[in-house]
Order: structure tokens, then C-alpha cells, then sequence
């Protein structure tokens, strides 16, 4: 009788051990897919519609949380299966790990900027020193009396300036 | 600056080819080409455009010799900054396409939108008739391209309120060809253009001579874009066609 109500209790224990690593693998998929759904979607050369951009926008916008949320999860509860587990499971568990780790640091990523650098200190030249071709094309603005040009092959690459002209903030996009 | 505050943009993604940026301050998601908040809480609120224009180097430089030039950022050269970048942006293939009003999809048009309606003057035919007059919203305009046969100003043609016709003085033509070879420092001899009130224009659009002398037609902003992102954002759109 004594062995019977063992038995039971020990297949309740495995069966509950199931149940936590099929919710830690959802949670290391779902965790993914925080990353890589807005990443999916926001691709060049390729079409967004309205609803997948807001989803894409969605998703960008909970995913730091979330991804470390799961991340704790996945500590907590590979710490909990670790002395118990077998190698393989272990090395289950490293992956999880690594993989929610991922995708909680790439959230916070921007890869456009990784592509694109940012201007993040802005140097001018008076119009008269710049050695630029005639030809070139610039973008150019006047404020008050304050006059600046922004040459397009420039702008073609950073795609964003953030300047003050006049005293007033401005920003140059191309 | 968005309800009076200040922001500052970061590039963050892409919409069809035209790109997403947020702003540190409230992390809100913007679309560059209508400066409108599409996510997040500045949602719905639109950066104010500023009058600005798109010339060459060497035009703005005889408009203003005291003009401040963005200088190449360190570390970026010719890789980064590549002359060649329009060509290469014509092989890619583009997310939306609009046919059926004359024009290919990367085809480079000059947008005005104003008093509710939308135009796209193919920047071809721009280049190849300058002036040219319409009228958009019952506000008479004209498309004018510069000395340097390059920078495009677009103004409203009227003056005291009445609409005046624009043309180009062919006689100051055959000083400047209308076409300099780019090497001048844009102050382009004799070019200038005409209009019906005897008038003498420049492409700053002051008056040199003539009843308006000093004074500026008032000056319109536009886009120069690819004819799919135009059409996107302005269904409404017209296409010049004269």
C-alpha cells in the first residue's frame, strides 16, 4: 500500500516535471517570437501592411519586458530541474537559457542604426572651405538667418540628423 | 518639436520602402514622409515642415557664401557615402506598385499637395520644360529649374494677388544655355525669367526688376520622391500629363 501511494506520488512528480519543461520551451519560443515576429515584418523591399505594422509595433513595444520576464522564468526554473536532470536535459536547459538571453538582448537592439550609423556629433564648414563638386546635390534650409546645406549622398546614408538651426530644433531626414 | 516639446529621432524600421524613426523622448514610432506620429503616445501628432529646399551644392553656396555644410561624419567616406546610391536603389524591387497613370514605379516625380489635392510632376519632364504652369487647388504654380539645370524651386505665381504668367527670357538663354556645365559658381550671367507684368525674376523668386523689384513670389514646398511612395501616401494624386 505504502509502495503504491509512492509510485502514484513520483508519477505525479514526473508528470508535473513535464508540464514545467513543455511551459519553459513555450516560453523560450515565445520569447523568439518577440524578436523575430517585428523583425519578420519590418524587412526592406518587402510589403507592410497596416495591421501586420501595427502587430510588428505591438510587439516591439512590450517586448523588453517581456523577453527579460521570461528570461527570470527560465533561470528559476532551470535552477529548480537542474541536480535532477540528466545531461541531456541539462543541456536543454543551457539552450533555453542562451535562446531567452538572445532574444532579450536583441530586443534592445537597433539594427537599423547598425546598418545605418547615426550622426551623433554633427560637424559644419563654411560654404566657401567645403570641398565639394558644384554638382552635388544638397538639402538646404534657412532659418532666420542662419543657413545650412546637408549634402544627399550624406543623408542617403545616416538618413536622420537632429540639428539646431536658428534656435530652433530641427530634423533632416532623407 | 511635437506639442511643444522637443524631440530627438533615431532610425528604427522601415514602411514600404519609406522609413520608420522614434523619438528618444517618448519612443513614439513616426513615418518620415508625412512627419506623422503612426505608435506610441505622441500618436496622431505631426511634425511641422520646414521650408527647405533641394539645389546644388554649388547654387546654394552663390545663394548663400555664408551658409554653414554639413561635413562628412568621421569614419564614413566614399563606401558609406556612395555617389552612385540612386542607380543602385533602382535595381531594388519596391513593396507597392501603382500602375496606370503613365508611371513606373521608381520614376522620380516632384509631389505638391495643397488645399486638399495632390500632383506628381514627373521630374523628366520638370527638367526638360522649365517653366512649367498649372494650377493646383485653383492656386496658380510654377515649376521652375534653376541655372545649374539641376535644382528645382516651385512657386505660387501670383503677385499683389493677381496670377501672373512666367516664362523664361530666351534672350538670357543664349547668354547661359540655360545649362552651365556645372563648373560656375551658379551665378549664371544672364538667366532669368519674365512674366506678363513686365517683371524680372530670379530663381530665388525676387523680383530683379519691373514693378515687384525686392519682392519674392512666395515660395512652395514639395517632394521629390519615387513615384510608388508619393502615390502611397496621396491616393488622391494627379499626375502632370501637359
Amino acid at each position: 500500500m505504502i509502495r503504491a501511494i509512492n509510485r502514484a506520488m513520483t508519477m505525479n512528480r514526473s508528470e508535473n516535471r513535464g508540464l514545467w519543461l513543455l511551459l519553459g520551451l513555450l516560453a523560450v519560443f515565445f520569447s523568439l517570437s518577440l524578436f523575430l515576429i517585428p523583425a519578420f515584418v519590418i524587412r526592406p523591399f518587402r510589403y507592410q501592411s497596416e495591421r501586420a505594422l501595427g502587430l510588428a509595433i505591438a510587439v516591439k513595444r512590450i517586448a523588453p519586458t517581456l523577453t527579460v520576464a521570461v528570461l527570470a522564468g527560465v533561470v528559476a526554473l532551470g535552477a529548480r530541474l537542474w541536480r535532477s536532470s540528466s545531461r541531456w536535459l541539462r543541456t536543454g536547459i543551457v539552450m533555453a537559457l542562451v535562446l531567452s538571453a538572445a532574444s532579450a538582448v536583441m530586443v534592445r537592439q537597433n539594427y537599423f542604426e547598425w546598418m545605418f550609423n547615426p550622426i551623433t556629433a554633427a560637424g559644419f564648414v563654411p560654404a566657401g572651405d567645403a570641398h565639394v563638386s558644384d554638382k552635388e546635390m544638397v538639402m538646404a534650409v534657412r532659418i532666420g538667418q542662419e543657413a545650412r546645406a546637408y549634402p544627399i549622398v550624406q543623408m542617403a546614408y545616416h538618413h536622420i540628423l537632429n540639428d539646431t538651426v536658428a534656435e530652433i530644433p530641427i530634423v533632416v531626414t532623407y | 518639436m511635437a506639442r511643444g516639446r522637443e524631440l530627438h529621432f533615431y532610425l528604427a524600421g522601415i514602411n514600404n520602402q519609406n522609413f520608420l524613426m522614434r523619438d528618444r523622448e517618448t519612443g513614439s514610432w513616426w513615418q518620415q514622409v508625412t512627419g506623422r506620429a503612426i505608435a506610441g503616445e505622441l500618436a496622431g501628432s505631426a511634425l511641422e515642415l520646414m521650408p527647405n529646399d533641394e539645389l546644388t551644392f554649388g547654387w546654394w553656396k552663390s545663394e548663400e557664401p555664408h551658409g554653414l555644410l554639413l561635413a562628412p561624419v568621421q569614419g564614413h567616406g566614399d563606401k558609406d557615402y556612395d555617389k552612385k546610391w540612386e542607380e543602385e536603389v533602382a535595381k531594388y524591387p519596391v513593396p507597392l506598385t501603382f500602375p496606370g497613370q503613365g508611371l513606373k514605379d521608381r520614376d522620380v516625380i516632384l509631389g505638391v499637395a495643397m488645399g486638399g489635392q495632390s500632383r506628381a510632376f514627373p521630374l523628366t519632364k520638370v527638367r526638360g520644360a522649365s517653366p512649367i504652369e498649372d494650377k493646383i487647388a485653383g492656386v496658380p504654380v510654377v515649376l521652375v529649374t534653376g541655372p545649374d539645370g539641376d535644382s528645382v524651386r516651385v512657386f505660387r505665381s501670383q503677385w499683389n494677388g493677381q496670377d501672373i504668367e512666367i516664362y523664361r527670357d530666351t534672350q538670357s538663354d543664349e547668354n547661359s544655355d540655360g545649362h552651365n556645365d556645372g563648373q560656375s559658381s551658379g551665378q549664371s550671367s544672364g538667366w532669368r525669367l519674365l512674366d506678363s507684368l513686365g517683371n524680372t525674376w530670379n530663381f530665388a523668386g525676387c523680383a530683379t526688376s519691373g514693378p515687384a523689384v525686392g519682392q519674392c513670389l512666395e515660395k512652395i514646398n514639395f517632394l521629390k520622391d519615387y513615384w510608388f511612395d508619393w502615390k502611397n501616401y496621396n491616393p488622391q494624386t494627379t499626375v502632370y500629363s501637359h
